[in-house]
């Protein structure tokens, strides 16, 4: 019976140690992964900030009208942004070379479902960057017609386009990347219905003595003012 | 036609029987109904009197009118004074443009008018807007002769105005124009002109006239042409003609970014030229002075000083991409009512222009949104004139004017040197 005892309890600790054993490799390789990455990230990304640096990575964006990139970056340096992204991607890269030495399998199921997921976020980020510059064309547009339509709160007509293009924008972007489901559908219609009706009330109840003169001719002529004289050329 | 414009069988067939003339006096028309007959009963009488002796032939370009503009303008046909009709494609989006005072392309309208003058070896030919009023048969001989006379080659309108009437051009288009190209020529985008049959040979060259002239007005281009290539120019007093205003008019942000839009392009078109020139010599004005019509526009300063005031809160982000800190400056002192009376210094208002200049070339932003940002600027001057002008004599009136585009001039090194170095000179 000893002999029984001594057996099972000799193969456990062989279990136990073949498994640490084939843990190790793994946890070295999963170390020595990161460690690499690491050093490798740190150098990509001091390189990118120097080229952008460089450049005038933040300057150059600003002209091409991209500086609301900035409200999105650390230190509103849209160059640190680039070289924080370089890191992580090359630490992500790290974690999946680390965890192959785990398990083959797992990292290449994490490598072709990253993969095949990879489209909907580049047509999503498209989308939100398409989606920025639209918001903030049309709200400088709106800004500039309602300042020139001698609207007093030109600002608000500005920001109300704004947020209503984002909000557009963000339920694109969410419905594309598959996440919130019909929640999203949902709310961004309830929201955008309520927009528009808040919209025609405003502008129903703003116009309603100009829509009530449509129609009818004045009486008698009109006196000349500025609107008449001020563009004539 | 190869561009588009068509002449009817029965317009070539008047064409070849007419076979020449002396005067070709084009109106480009579209849903001028209201005025156009009495700008074509003006032009008869003036090829019946002032002009007389000398065979004339009234030419209709039309833009498509819906409101019968071309079978009226055609009822006036007359053995003395016969009109050619002709019609031209109009794109919708063209139509959907069309300035206070104008045609839809009226570059193409203008091009086939000249192209009949020259088929009928017209000496001048005189083209005069649609929606003219006060139009007189002396007006049209006043624009005829110098190049029947005189050999000038161009004849550019001389209006005699109220003060506060045609304030875009008094304040900024004739000032900006005559420090650029160095030429004093009061109302370039007049509407109304004559060109000489050299000139009009000139611009139908195909190397001249080419696609890129399809825009909104010809005429400013017309005129800078012939300055850059050398033509006589002068002008010619028309009294106190005026164009009236469409009911469904722009309105005058829309206005000043289609006339600006014509003035920048031409700025960065002929740099190597204004770069050049400095100063400004006198165009001659032919015929008699007359008084100035009695004050018929009232300018409220308020009004447009609220306007800046409004602009200068909410647009103060997009102002600052073009403007530099100095000229904010001054606008932040302006608007906080700091100078006493609302007061626009030529200085920065001449600064402002040319700063919206370079923001136009260097494409700093949308450039629609660039021009109609700067209405408001705009209107501070009009009511910084017009606090200053509001008792002024006409004389008094003419002598602000001309320190202002003396002040234009003064600040022509400070254009040159943004345009050269837009980063590095930004005081």
């Amino acid at each position: 019976m000893w002999d029984h005892i001594n057996k099972a309890l000799g193969d456990g600790v062989r279990r136990v140690l073949q498994g640490v054993v084939d843990f190790l490799p793994g946890l070295v390789i999963l170390l020595l992964a990161l460690v690499c990455a690491s050093m490798v990230a740190w150098m990509v990304s001091r390189l990118t900030r120097a080229v952008l640096r460089w450049i005038k990575f933040d300057k150059r964006m600003e002209a091409l009208g991209f500086d609301g990139l900035a409200d999105w970056s650390p230190q509103r340096s849209p160059t640190l942004l680039v070289a924080k992204i370089a890191w992580w991607l090359i630490i992500m890269f790290g974690l999946l070379v680390g965890l192959a030495g785990f398990a083959a399998d797992l990292a290449a199921k994490i490598v072709m479902q990253s993969l095949a997921y990879l489209p909907n976020l580049l047509v999503a980020l498209a989308l939100l960057a398409i989606g920025n510059l639209l918001a903030r064309f049309l709200a400088r547009g709106a800004l500039i017609g309602a300042v020139n339509l001698q609207i007093r709160s030109a600002q608000l007509v500005s920001l109300v386009v704004k947020w209503l293009v984002l909000v557009i924008t963000a339920a694109m972007v969410l419905d594309h990347m598959h996440i919130g489901g019909g929640i999203v559908k949902l709310a961004f219609a309830i929201l955008f219905g309520g927009v528009v009706l808040a919209l025609a009330l405003v502008v129903g109840l703003g116009w309603k003595d100009l829509v009530s003169r449509i129609g009818s001719k004045p009486t008698t002529e009109q006196p000349k003012d500025e609107s008449s004289t001020l563009h004539r050329l | 036609m190869p561009d588009g414009t068509t002449l009817s069988p029965a317009v070539l067939e008047r064409i070849a029987s007419l076979k020449t003339t002396d005067i070709a006096i084009g109106i480009a028309t579209y849903n001028n109904a209201d005025t156009a007959g009495q700008v074509v009963e003006t032009v008869q009488a003036a090829l019946r009197d002032p002009l007389a002796g000398q065979r004339g032939v009234i030419i209709n370009a039309d833009g498509g009118s819906t409101d019968g503009t071309a079978e009226k303008i055609v009822g006036y046909d007359a053995e003395d004074a016969p009109i050619l009709h002709l019609s031209y494609p109009v794109l919708p989006g063209q139509k959907l443009a069309v300035p206070d005072h104008d045609v839809p392309d009226k570059a193409r309208a203008v091009k086939s008018i000249l192209r009949v003058a020259q088929q009928l070896q017209a000496k001048v030919c005189v083209v005069l807007a649609a929606n003219l009023r006060g139009a007189t048969p002396a007006a049209v001989s006043a624009l005829a002769r110098p190049v029947l006379d005189d050999q000038f080659d161009f004849v550019a309108p001389y209006y005699t105005r109220h003060r506060f009437d045609g304030l875009v051009t008094s304040g900024l288009i004739y000032p900006l124009l005559r420090s650029l190209y160095g030429k004093r020529i009061r109302q370039p985008m007049g509407g109304d002109f004559a060109i000489s049959a050299a000139l009009a040979a000139h611009y139908l060259l195909p190397s001249v006239w080419g696609a890129d002239k399809g825009r909104i007005g010809a005429d400013l281009w017309m005129v800078t042409e012939a300055l850059n290539r050398g033509f006589k120019l002068c002008q010619a007093r028309v009294g106190a003609m005026s164009h009236v205003a469409r009911e469904s008019s722009p309105d005058l942000s829309t206005t000043l970014a289609q006339v600006l839009t014509e003035v920048f392009d031409l700025t960065v078109r002929d740099v190597s030229i204004w770069q050049r020139l400095r100063g400004s010599e006198t165009m001659p004005i032919l015929g008699v002075a007359q008084e100035a019509p009695p004050a018929a526009v009232v300018l409220d300063p308020k009004k447009l000083i609220e306007s800046f005031c409004l602009g200068h809160k909410n647009l103060q982000p997009v102002w600052g991409v073009v403007l530099p800190p100095a000229t904010m400056l001054v606008l932040k002192r302006m608007a906080a009512g700091q100078n006493g009376a609302f007061s626009f210094p030529d200085q920065t208002w001449v600064r402002t222009v040319f700063d919206f200049a370079l923001g136009y070339r260097l494409r700093t932003m949308n450039r629609d949104h660039l021009l109609r940002a700067f209405t408001p600027l705009y209107l501070a001057w009009a009511a910084s004139f017009a606090t200053e002008m509001q008792e002024a004599r006409a004389e008094e009136v003419e002598h602000r004017l001309e320190a202002l585009c003396l002040a234009f001039e003064a600040e022509k090194p400070y254009l040159i040197s943004r345009w050269r170095w837009p980063d590095r000179f930004n005081p």
